[in-house]
């Protein structure tokens, strides 16, 4: 395995006399006759003098009997989470949150959970020590989490905790243990890691601010946020090895529905009172949401109006609905982005049908409007509005984006250089692995002759850009009128298309209620199927 | 269909070949789907992966689309991006994750202009040390490609490493791989050898000489080991046979020709005939030997190019018999479309069959156009032969009508295009049957 790393160095060894050095675990030379350690370490790792001999040999250099390394400090999990909440904090403040988010709400919804969940300011703490040895005999730490075929545990004798405790030998530390068996999971409400992004969510909506959850999750997608990978900042002092792993790591960024459901349960743990009030001007509101809504998908600004209209009569605007109370057993616990995309959905529905036939029959008679009264119209073309001149703009786009998101995953990189060692007998092979993997990735970065670095693109609201600017999506059509969507009946506006249809409604229960959408859409108009998918799209929902 | 079966069935225990007891094997193979299946997966599948596999899957199908567009460079760049599914703590995922970066990688060095020998030195031996099941074939491959760069001495430097290589209990295809090691070890000091016979033959050195005859012996002992298994080891034979006739070992080499070609243990061989037969051309046989060498090759690949030295052998023979059966020989040959438009093949007709004339034996000439006119006449008579024939290779042309006209062949309309032989074309002709 060394050998190509001591070419270079061929001074016979002082003992010994031969000429056969090797790397032990401190990157220090030793001679493979004697075991004469020197004082020359390992160089640089050039990867174009690679000489094809290889012959894995290496000596360790600790015992595996160590319980406590140099240097570090004994922390508990929960430690680890609130300096995850922090630095997740301050990205948020630096993406332009007030920053009370930081110092007050999130602090003092963190401080509240510790509370109630017993883990720090109170007089009888879950995690004291004697506590700790009392439930690990009671539970079996579990290797659930990873699916390697032969990943036995060390057994949890009382041996493996000292009775001052010790970090253990399988974790950095101190209660990683009980992380780990769901049950106590459950019972203790113990935290995880999309349980921060939830918390995160709850502050937000708490501030009102205007980063919606789905904001939220692109965030984390684009890295502004930090989520995969945070336990590389982790101080060095907070030794991070074993079961640690398993809790911190991250393989999958939540969805919608995980982190929403996680942020309903957090609000029970906490037993928070009412939300302060959403209220029309709060960035929150349908109203204004959903106009930045229109902004993004390249609807025209009249069409607000209506959006308005159709919040005002579904009643969607009251304070009282908006507003989440966790104390009140009833209230629901909303979806701002989502509910914003349905209005404008269902107004497109009222206003358009979005059958697949009436919509194209009314851009058609738009687009006659047009010519006819095209000697009054001015030199920038069609003032009105066409839903298939609208298609046909915004349909490549978003192809276009699609692709664009899906090379951007292909290439998301998961795993960190801080290796990650979930048992100490793996240790030698995930070291070696991880060295490979950056070798490899080094020769292939000096055959492009490029290192692409994941672009951290500057954080946006938007994820298209309409205009007539170089690197736009399109036109924008902001401006068009709906003139020919309403005609006049005698004083009042009516609407042009007076029809509207819905998919049969039925009970299901609530255990069963699951993924509708799958079933019906097939039978659901391509048009609609379309839209929903551009709406889908944007708030990162995958269905 | 079967077949196809038959190799899933065998990459799937392939892919099961584990180091451990059976229990485990199962609990694999449930797993491991075959190579081919690799990239599709269900959608259920879709739905339960994590965020990290699906990476990987789009990385994979990036990967794929940019090489079958030839875009190297981006290949190149998503390839380095898939490297870190090889920490993957999935094992079934980890494993492949193997063998997929070894064949991309190596596929994508080939094509990329800026790729050096270094490069693929280095990505042969970070593969070959993650991950066991790969070791021998990426051994074999880095092997291979240092010997096509022109690099014999380390080519040879990585088989001997590899031979001496063991993990464990060794499954069938990896003694079957290091069989293969083995082999190639042995023709690898062949190749020197014979690297060192041409320079030696300027300078009389000593060493050199020596060095020489020490790579003679253990390239000897090697393929003799090897050739003594059963199988078809052409390229080794030969160059045993080549040694050993350097050394004036005629005995042995052609103990081992024979043992090759006639060894019913071995699986049936053409060219072990033809390495024989050319062995004992070489060396002077009687054509008696020569003739029945051939034989035995006539029954196997009747279309063969020695075909027409064997028809010859028999003209000239003194056997009795030995004549007649020269005529079924080449009219076989020419029943085969390859060579359709050999001018020697056709001459060598013509010669055989004016001795027949001469002879007296036209009956024999009757009996095997008999047999074939229907379909000679369609397959190398038609009018577009002759046009073509007239236009590209006149000789052939007039050949052939020659033979036509040997044949008793005169109202076909081929013969419209050879005025020389057959005089100016006749209107009466033509009411006969035009072919």
């Amino acid at each position: 395995m060394d050998e190509h790393l001591t070419e270079g160095y061929s001074e016979p060894c002082k003992q010994c006399g031969a000429v056969s050095w090797a790397l032990s675990d401190g990157c220090q030379f030793f001679c493979r006759n004697c075991h004469n350690v020197i004082e020359k370490t390992q160089d640089v790792v050039d990867v174009s003098s690679f000489i094809l001999n290889n012959k894995i040999s290496s000596i360790s250099s600790s015992s595996r009997k160590k319980t406590r390394r140099e240097g570090g400090r004994e922390w508990m999990v929960c430690e680890g989470f609130q300096f995850i909440l922090k630095l997740q904090a301050e990205a948020l403040v630096g993406l332009g949150v007030c920053p009370q988010f930081k110092t007050d709400v999130l602090w003092d919804f963190w401080k509240r959970y510790l509370q109630i969940t017993r883990q720090a300011y109170t007089r009888s703490p879950v995690n004291s020590f004697t506590n700790t040895v009392y439930l690990s005999s009671e539970s079996e730490p579990e290797s659930a989490f990873l699916s390697e075929a032969s990943d036995q545990t060390e057994p949890m004798s009382a041996s493996g905790h000292s009775t001052d405790g010790r970090s253990s030998v399988c974790s950095g530390s101190l209660d990683a243990a009980c992380y780990l068996s769901a049950k106590e999971r459950k019972s203790r409400q113990l935290m995880n890691m999309p349980r921060t992004l939830a918390l995160c969510h709850l502050a937000l909506l708490w501030l009102r601010e205007a980063i919606t959850l789905a904001d939220l999750l692109r965030l984390v997608s684009r890295r502004l946020i930090p989520y995969i990978n945070v336990y590389e900042e982790f101080p060095e002092e907070m030794q991070f090895y074993g079961r640690d792993a398993i809790i911190f790591r991250v393989e999958t960024i939540p969805s919608y529905r995980k982190v929403h459901g996680e942020a309903l349960q957090m609000a029970e743990i906490l037993q928070l009172p009412a939300f302060p009030p959403v209220t029309s001007d709060c960035l929150l509101h349908p109203a204004l949401l959903s106009l930045r809504y229109l902004m993004e998908v390249n609807l025209p600004d009249e069409l607000h109006s209506l959006v308005c209209r159709v919040i005002e009569k579904s009643a969607m605007g009251k304070e009282s609905f908006l507003t989440f109370n966790p104390s009140k057993p009833k209230s629901t616990f909303l979806f701002y982005d989502l509910q914003a995309a349905a209005l404008i959905i269902v107004t497109m529905k009222l206003l358009f049908k979005l059958d697949d036939h009436v919509e194209w029959t009314l851009s058609r008679k738009a687009v006659k409007k047009d010519d006819q009264g095209k000697k009054k119209t001015s030199k920038q073309g069609s003032k009105m509005f066409s839903l298939k001149a609208w298609y046909m703009t915004v349909h490549p786009a978003l192809e276009r984006a699609r692709q664009r998101e899906e090379l951007f995953e292909a290439r998301r990189p998961w795993k960190s250089k801080k290796v990650l060692i979930p048992a100490m007998k793996h240790k030698a092979v995930v070291l070696k692995r991880r060295r490979v993997v950056e070798q490899l990735q080094s020769s292939f970065h000096t055959l492009t002759g490029s290192v692409p670095e994941q672009q951290s693109s500057s954080p946006s609201s938007f994820q298209f850009l309409w205009g007539q600017e170089e690197d736009s999506d399109g036109p924008s059509l902001h401006h068009k009128r709906l003139n020919c969507m309403l005609e006049k009946r005698g004083k009042e506006k009516w609407l042009v298309n007076q029809a509207y249809w819905h998919t049969d409604l039925k009970r299901c229960h609530k255990k069963d209620c699951r993924d509708h959408y799958s079933e019906l859409k097939h039978s659901l108009p391509r048009m609609y199927v379309w839209l929903l998918g551009l709406f889908s799209f944007l708030l990162r929902i995958f269905v | 269909m079967d077949d196809i079966e038959a190799e899933l069935g065998i990459s799937r225990s392939v892919g099961n070949e584990d180091f451990s007891d059976s229990s485990e094997d199962e609990r694999v193979a449930r797993k491991i789907r075959p190579p081919i299946l690799l990239h599709s997966s269900t959608a259920q599948a879709r739905a339960k992966e994590s965020g990290f596999h699906e990476s990987s899957r789009l990385c994979l199908k990036a990967i794929r689309d940019a090489m079958l567009h030839h875009h190297w460079q981006e290949a190149a760049q998503y390839l380095s991006a898939y490297s870190q599914t090889l920490e993957d703590t999935t094992v079934n995922k980890q494993s492949l994750a193997c063998e997929i970066i070894w064949r991309l990688g190596t596929e994508i060095l080939q094509h990329h202009p800026n790729s050096r020998l270094e490069d693929f030195n280095a990505l042969y031996e970070q593969m070959k040390n993650s991950g066991v099941k790969n070791y021998a074939k990426i051994c074999l491959e880095h092997s291979f490609h240092l010997l096509l760069n022109g690099h014999i001495y380390d080519a040879k430097r990585q088989l001997s490493v590899a031979a001496s290589w063991r993990y464990g209990k060794q499954s069938v295809p990896q003694s079957l791989d290091l069989k293969l090691i083995h082999a190639y070890c042995g023709f690898l000091d062949y190749v020197i050898w014979h690297m060192k016979k041409s320079s030696v033959s300027e300078a009389e050195d000593n060493s050199s000489n020596r060095e020489m005859h020490s790579y003679f012996r253990q390239a000897s002992v090697t393929l003799q080991e090897i050739i003594a298994q059963p199988g078809v080891w052409d390229p080794f034979v030969l160059s045993y046979v080549d040694m050993l006739e350097f050394y004036n070992d005629q005995e042995e080499a052609l103990k081992v020709l024979q043992n090759y070609a006639y060894n019913k243990d071995y699986p049936s061989n053409p060219n072990a005939h033809v390495y024989l037969y050319q062995f004992l051309k070489r060396h002077e046989a009687p054509p008696a030997k020569l003739i029945s060498i051939l034989k035995v090759l006539h029954h196997l690949v009747p279309s063969h190019e020695l075909m027409q030295e064997y028809c010859y052998l028999l003209v000239n023979s003194v056997v009795p018999g030995h004549l007649e059966e020269s005529l079924p020989v080449v009219f076989n040959l020419l029943d085969y479309p390859s060579w359709k438009n050999d001018l020697d093949t056709w001459n060598c007709l013509l010669t055989v069959m004016t001795v027949f004339k001469r002879k007296g034996l036209q009956h024999l000439i009757a009996n095997e156009w008999k047999q074939r006119k229907d379909f000679w006449l369609t397959m190398h008579y038609r009018a577009y032969h002759g046009r073509k024939d007239s236009e590209l290779n006149r000789e052939l042309l007039l050949v052939k009508a020659k033979v036509a006209k040997l044949l008793g062949e005169h109202g076909i309309y081929y013969n419209k295009f050879s005025t020389e032989v057959w005089g100016p074309y006749n209107v009466e002709d033509k009411k006969r049957k035009i072919v």
